[in-house]
């Protein structure tokens, strides 16, 4: 735990001055998608690592988070801050639908679900020519400096909200990962069949796990929104996005604290650079990443924080979901 | 019935027997090894772009090149399972039930994204007019894609399941697949057994490749959808079960072409997800038995 507060501090230090240092537009660009991808990972590890049920479908939670806020503040004049509530009640009430019929079964029907389930929501919302712009998208309204409605014309303002995002996703991850409801995460995860016997509700724990997943991952979605100003089906909701924010977690670690941001720090930098290399290729960042993770899962499928922690030499905490039986 | 509801009825079975033969491997691979190969759709795709270029470089008929896709399918699948899953497949047991899902995953990624930089993002058909023409039935027509399409797919699946059911290899296989400890007591080779239901469960998919490159183009994400497919299949057909695949495939078809009489095109890519999360819902364990390789 100590070692954690430390790492915490140190990273906290990184990001006060980070935007002091860093003052070009586009390098301020890449480190706020990095974090944006660094909490999406933290959110899926929730149920994708901690709890071990991999979901290839979190784009869906993610377009419904940036379609809501956008929504209600294009028809209603809402402010986005509350938009973002509602997507990410809408998102959690997609991850119980969606959890329900699945964890009653094991392994890949969860993921081909949920894969489904974000190609037939990118589908509709396709099809919802006046309601939601069909596949052109929707643009936020410029309001300029608005605070209050989740606007800005300086790039700190979002590095700012990216920055508390994190906290928070970090913070969320802590506390599962200490209770008891963690514990019985990682027992799943581990072995369904003897958490069952040891009198743990599998079924309810996941989908629990699932839900708050979902809403973490539908506020990127309405900060995406608001960074861009602008979003489509095939931005918010196409599967690139559901494979990107799972494979970012499961190569820096899955089950654990850090290894979701470390995966992010590591694979968002790897990826602009595979852009300028390659002169933007398309098909060039993907495939890194599908190599990557076969290398990962190949030979060190706890991920890169495991090799960052016999490199330097400190030991995991004891600690619910790092280390797999 | 009006002659438009037969002809799609007609139709979805005969692409629907294709999707089964496509849903074969994936059928046959679990109910052996119980492992899920996401890259299934990704091979599917090489088998295509095999297909593609035998046609138009060796100059051969779109039927005549289902022999050599089968062959180079089957090394694949050999070479795929012997050096890269299998290393992960033993540490499985112990350590990490979702390994092989999710470096499957990590192959399809790649597979999918290295033949977008290899042959590009167009939708690509063999050279020659063969597939275009038509036999006419009275009112209905059919093209002779759809005609070779359902009688090679028929034939192949009535092989494989022959070929489970009545060989020493065959038997063998099923043994693995019903108790590996069981089958290992009697000398089975359960790593060698695991060899030969992958590759075979490719090669059988190099054949449906064949077929499908005579009816769809190919480009590098048509596994995406096709995969899925055959996920819905295996489900419907019930996991591990053969003879289920192609029911299940037939099943796929026909609500396929029905659906597209009463929907917008625009609709049509996310139908197949919808069965897949109706099925899912309501008949979890499949439609036609169940565990039975």
């Amino acid at each position: 735990m100590r070692q954690d507060r430390l790492i915490g501090c140190a990273a906290a230090a990184v990001l006060a001055v980070l935007p002091l240092v860093f003052d070009n537009p586009y390098t301020l660009s890449v480190v706020i998608l990095t974090l944006l991808y660094a909490y999406l990972a933290l959110s899926w590890n929730i149920i994708g690592g901690i709890a071990g049920q991999l979901s290839l479908g979190h784009a869906a939670y993610f377009g419904i988070g940036g379609y809501t806020s956008t929504y209600l503040f294009l028809t209603y004049g809402l402010s986005p801050w509350l938009g973002m509530l509602a997507g990410a009640v809408l998102a959690s009430a997609a991850a119980a639908l969606i959890g329900l019929p699945c964890f009653r079964l094991r392994g890949a029907y969860f993921a081909l679900a949920t894969l489904a389930a974000a190609v037939i929501l990118r589908v509709i919302v396709e099809n919802s020519h006046e309601l939601l712009g069909g596949p052109r998208g929707m643009e936020v309204r410029l309001l300029h400096d608005a605070p209050w409605y989740f606007q800005h014309t300086r790039k700190e303002f979002y590095y700012a909200v990216v920055v508390a995002l994190v906290a928070v996703a970090l913070f969320a991850n802590y506390a599962v990962l200490r209770s008891r409801f963690g514990y019985y995460l990682t027992a799943i995860r581990n072995d369904e069949e003897a958490a069952l016997a040891l009198g743990v509700n599998a079924r309810r724990c996941k989908l629990q796990a699932a839900v708050l997943s979902a809403a973490l991952t539908a506020v990127g979605g309405t900060f995406y929104a608001q960074y861009v100003l602008f979003i489509s089906p095939d931005k918010v909701f196409g599967g690139h996005l559901s494979v990107q924010i799972a494979v970012i977690c499961i190569i820096g670690g899955r089950g654990t604290l850090w290894g979701p941001a470390l995966g992010a720090l590591l694979l968002l930098p790897a990826e602009e650079v595979a852009r300028f290399v390659t002169g933007g290729a398309p098909g060039a960042a993907m495939m890194l990443y599908g190599l990557l993770l076969m290398v990962v899962i190949r030979f060190e499928p706890r991920g890169l924080i495991a090799l960052a922690r016999r490199a330097t030499g400190c030991r995991a905490a004891p600690r619910a979901g790092v280390e797999v039986a | 019935m009006s002659s438009t509801i037969t002809q799609a009825l007609l139709n979805g079975i005969a692409s629907g027997a294709i999707y089964g033969l496509i849903a074969l491997g994936l059928s046959l691979q679990f109910g052996v090894m119980k492992i899920i190969n996401f890259a299934h759709g990704s091979f599917l795709m090489i088998a295509m772009y095999l297909a593609l270029w035998g046609c138009r470089h060796l100059g051969l008929h779109p039927l005549a090149v289902i022999p050599l896709v089968m062959a180079a399918l089957y090394v694949v699948g050999h070479v795929t399972q012997r050096w890269l899953i299998e290393p992960i497949y033993r540490k499985e047991a112990t350590r990490e039930p979702i390994g092989v899902l999710i470096f499957t995953t990590g192959l399809w990624i790649f597979l999918d994204n290295l033949f977008l930089v290899l042959a590009g993002p167009d939708f690509q058909s063999p050279p020659g007019d063969w597939p275009n023409e038509v036999v006419m039935v009275g009112d209905l027509i059919f093209t002779y894609p759809q005609v070779a399409g359902f009688i090679v797919a028929s034939a192949v699946t009535l092989l494989l399941v022959t070929f489970l059911r009545g060989t020493r290899i065959g038997r063998m296989i099923r043994a693995t697949g019903q108790d590996r400890e069981a089958a290992s007591v009697l000398g089975i080779d359960s790593a060698a057994v695991y060899q030969v239901s992958f590759a075979l469960g490719l090669a059988v998919l190099g054949v449906a490749g064949s077929l499908l490159l005579t009816i769809v183009p190919v480009d590098p994400f048509i596994g995406d959808s096709y995969g899925i497919r055959a996920f819905v299949v295996v489900v419907l057909g019930g996991i591990g079960s053969v003879g289920g695949a192609f029911w299940g495939g037939i099943l796929v078809g026909i609500i396929e072409s029905m659906g597209a009489q009463f929907m917008p095109v625009t609709y049509s890519e996310a139908m197949i997800f919808a069965i897949f999360l109706g099925v899912l819902y309501f008949r979890p364990a499949g439609l036609f038995g169940l565990e039975e390789a």
